[in-house]
């Protein structure tokens, strides 16, 4: 009897599985759709304002190239050679194609391509980055895990008051705390600087740790109180109480119904927590004397040299609106409600 | 409200550290024992009778320049908090009276700021407009003020649409008193929250920014600005970090505390409503020391 129903039941189930298929590639251009819905005008506004800072700034080349008693003809001179004698919106149509193309110009003080010395810097960074996020997000998750699960014990308390601590603690405190402990007195990890993975694994990722431990201070912080506000809240729901009385197991309450529509805020927060990420590693790179992205920035705005910062705040921008699709893109795959299109 | 705020044990401990906060801003210029920008021949003393906390790689005194740093330090993250306030409340305001445009371009305005990589955005922005503590402290209000516009949009939102500010419209009340007796007390405790958070996210990027050298040059002594110079001696003297990294942290930890003690108080809308009338009465038999420790 199976055994003659099944041949017509397999096409309907690949039927099903094709339909499901369609549903799920739709729900995830719908996503993408969304999310460019936002980011587009962000791209574009935070681009202007990004060109509009020379202006506001009235630095010029000038200055950097000629020092500060050079005559108004050499001034005007310079300034046609960067293109800057044309009227703004012609300035910026200029740059905004250029950018397109993935070309940021060159640095008012050095004249190097700005895209390389970005790329040079954004490895050191990315690792970082990277790092602490894989670090903050693991050390937060369990965290808040637990804390939900012990909720209203004492590893509660614990954990929110170690949570609270961390939560106070900036980047640049972290980060001497950890040069003190792990380096001065410990000898454990060094100090600073910067060894590309391609020179072995294991002295990059002993110069990538404290750094990355800085930065991921601030994430763990966020995303275990995320969790364990929204474990708490979900383990409240309906469908928790309907499951308990169904006698699934807790293990399957957890993870089937509690973690996945808990883990949303979390989530979210990461993606607002990114363009902190990057803006802290300004202070990282400067206590670790890394010679990365946040530092350059650091040196160029210091310097004066308007394209290379420009540059800089450009790729920014773009980092964290390519992590927030991706986020985006995940919260719709993994939590039920965005499923539902709720 | 700030009855209601110190009878919550944590509000008081809030209150009270932002009040010896407040304190050493006021007074720590004058307490300070020693020039803060003089140098001596000891460099690098630990702690002892003529320097309690020791001194600095050029011989100067470390408590007078802590006590000397707290003014610019407070004073600075107070006036992030106050520019975050205004350039975030009004059009949050306003975006729900003045039409859908408005609405729109300050909504995408707003998603661009919390886009941006703000700590990255004050350091260039401030560089490159000139290196001032007050252009500083302008543009990281400007860069943290989505806050305030989200949260005051959001209470106007509700406020707005509630069907008891149109009962006492078609009542007769005059728009005035309808926004005094209902509006207020929506509004004000969302925003009073955001300002107490503000001022801790504030402290931290303007010691982070001070750190890096950026809005205050640097023999002027601020708290970020000790860390910074501490860093290079750390095997000298280990424990040099530890007063101003204590003081930001205390500071920042009381805002976030004070902020959520006011979230506390003003929970439903029934107490939103007696916290409205204490508000009131409070405002009539108000001490000094209170709001002093409240607003800072």
């Amino acid at each position: 009897m199976t055994t003659t129903l099944a041949p017509p039941g397999a096409p309907a189930r690949r039927r099903v599985a094709a339909a499901r298929a369609r549903h799920a590639l739709g729900r995830f251009l719908a996503a993408l759709a969304r999310s460019a819905a936002i980011f587009v005008p962000v791209f574009l506004v935070a681009t202007f304002v990004t060109f509009a800072l020379r202006s506001l700034s009235g630095l010029s080349p000038a200055r950097i190239q000629l020092g500060e008693d050079a005559t108004p003809e050499a001034i005007h001179r310079v300034e046609a050679q960067w293109g800057l004698d044309r009227p703004f919106l012609v300035q910026y149509g200029h740059w905004f194609g250029d950018l397109l193309h993935g070309n940021l110009g060159a640095s008012w003080s050095s004249g190097a391509d700005i895209s390389t010395l970005i790329g040079l810097g954004l490895g050191v960074s990315l690792s970082v980055a990277s790092l602490a996020l894989v670090v903050g997000v693991a050390a937060g998750f369990v965290l808040g895990t637990a804390a939900a699960l012990r909720h209203t014990t004492w590893v509660d308390r614990a954990i929110t008051g170690f949570v609270t601590l961390i939560s106070v603690m900036p980047a640049f405190v972290v980060g001497i705390v950890l040069v003190e402990v792990f380096a001065v007195a410990l000898h454990l990890f060094p100090s600073g600087g910067y060894v590309p993975v391609a020179q072995g694994f294991t002295p990059w990722l002993e110069h990538i740790t404290l750094p990355a431990l800085a930065l991921s201070f601030d994430v763990v912080a966020d995303v275990a109180r995320q969790l364990r506000a929204s474990l708490v809240a979900a383990y409240r729901e309906n469908y928790v109480t309907g499951a308990v009385v169904r006698g699934l197991s807790a293990r399957r309450i957890f993870f089937r119904h509690v973690l996945r529509n808990g883990l949303g805020p979390a989530l979210a927060t990461l993606g607002l927590k990114f363009p902190a990420l990057v803006g802290a590693s300004v202070v990282t790179e400067w206590v670790f004397g890394l010679q990365g992205f946040g530092r350059f920035a650091n040196d160029s705005a210091q310097s004066g040299d308007v394209p290379a910062v420009q540059g800089v705040l450009v790729v920014s921008i773009l980092l964290v609106v390519v992590f927030n699709l991706v986020v985006n893109l995940v919260l719709a795959r993994v939590t039920p409600a965005a499923q539902r299109g709720v | 409200m700030v009855r209601r705020v110190l009878s919550l044990p944590t509000g008081r401990i809030a209150v009270a550290i932002l009040t010896v906060i407040a304190l050493l801003a006021v007074l720590g210029p004058l307490l300070a024992p020693r020039d803060p920008l003089a140098t001596s021949a000891h460099t690098l003393a630990p702690g002892s009778g003529a320097h309690p906390l020791g001194t600095d790689y050029l011989g100067r005194d470390v408590l007078s320049r802590l006590l000397d740093g707290s003014r610019v330090s407070v004073l600075a993250s107070l006036e992030v908090a106050l520019t975050a306030l205004v350039v975030g409340v009004v059009p949050g305001i306003l975006s729900v009276y003045l039409g859908r445009v408005f609405e729109w371009v300050t909504l995408r305005v707003v998603d661009t700021l919390v886009a941006l990589p703000f700590l990255l955005f004050a350091v260039a922005v401030i560089a490159l407009l000139g290196n001032g503590i007050t252009q500083a402290m302008l543009v990281t209000g400007v860069l943290v003020s989505p806050l305030f516009y989200r949260v005051s949009r959001a209470a106007t939102l509700t406020v707005a649409r509630s069907q008891y500010v149109e009962a006492a419209l078609i009542a007769g009340a005059s728009v005035g008193w309808a926004v005094r007796r209902h509006v207020w007390g929506k509004v004000l405790p969302p925003i009073a929250v955001a300002l107490a958070q503000t001022v801790g996210v504030g402290f931290v990027i303007v010691s982070s920014l001070t750190f890096l050298g950026i809005g205050v040059q640097p023999p002027k002594p601020t708290w970020g600005g000790l860390l910074a110079s501490d860093l290079g001696y750390l095997s000298y003297q280990p424990w040099a970090p530890l007063a101003p990294a204590l003081l930001i942290m205390a500071t920042v930890w009381a805002s976030n505390l004070l902020a959520d003690a006011i979230r506390d108080v003003s929970g439903e809308a029934g107490r939103a409503l007696v916290a409205h009338r204490k508000v009131r009465a409070g405002r009539r038999g108000r001490t000094e020391p209170a709001p002093a420790g409240g607003t800072s």
